[in-house]
């Protein structure tokens, strides 16, 4: 049960990391060019922080959740690494 | 096509500068050497740009030799204002 813990742990914190990385990005694509669009992208990553720093906390301090569900949740968290690594890799070509 | 403007000009780290790079070719064909005086960037990240904008079909180039001639696509045209939208906020551009 703890690789589990470990590993959601682990893949959170990396999606906070490149979720700031794109954050920097996009606020500066806002900033220079005003309309939904570049405003629309900067919220939704700011919301998927929240839901990340969310999650992390979960995951800190709500461990005796079953290991099924904790399994699951690491995959979903493991996914969701994976997507922000190659949307990260775009937007900083 | 809409989506990949936005990204490629907006929404992606070099995208300001692709899109004062698109305006200016518009306003007049060149190549990579001639953009790179204009805009004041190197001439390694104009080539970088030049290669992210013809991927995405922004651009097509004319000739195939070392001073090839970059101009805006068919495509883009097609899209021209939301090109518009997105430069006239930039500085540094003229209009």
């Amino acid at each position: 049960m703890t690789l589990e813990v470990d590993v959601a742990r682990a893949a959170a914190g990396a999606n906070v990391v490149l979720l700031a990385a794109l954050i920097r990005v996009w606020a500066g694509s806002y900033r220079q060019i005003r309309s939904t669009q570049t405003l629309g992208t900067l919220l939704f990553a700011v919301l998927l922080l929240a839901e990340n720093l969310l999650a992390l906390f979960y995951y800190v301090t709500a461990v005796s959740l079953p290991v099924a569900a904790f399994r699951s949740m690491m995959y979903l968290q493991l996914l969701e690494t994976a997507a922000l690594a190659f949307l990260t890799y775009v937007t900083y070509q | 096509m809409e989506a990949v403007l936005w990204q490629v000009l907006a929404g992606t780290r070099g995208g300001p500068n692709r899109a004062r790079l698109l305006h200016a070719l518009d306003r007049r064909p060149r190549n990579a050497n001639q953009l790179a005086e204009e805009v004041e960037l190197s001439y390694n990240t104009v080539r970088h740009h030049l290669d992210v904008l013809e991927e995405n079909d922004l651009i097509t180039s004319s000739g195939s030799d070392y001073g090839e001639v970059y101009l805006p696509s068919d495509r883009v045209r097609h899209h021209w204002d939301t090109v518009e939208a997105i430069v006239e906020q930039l500085d540094g551009v003229e209009s």
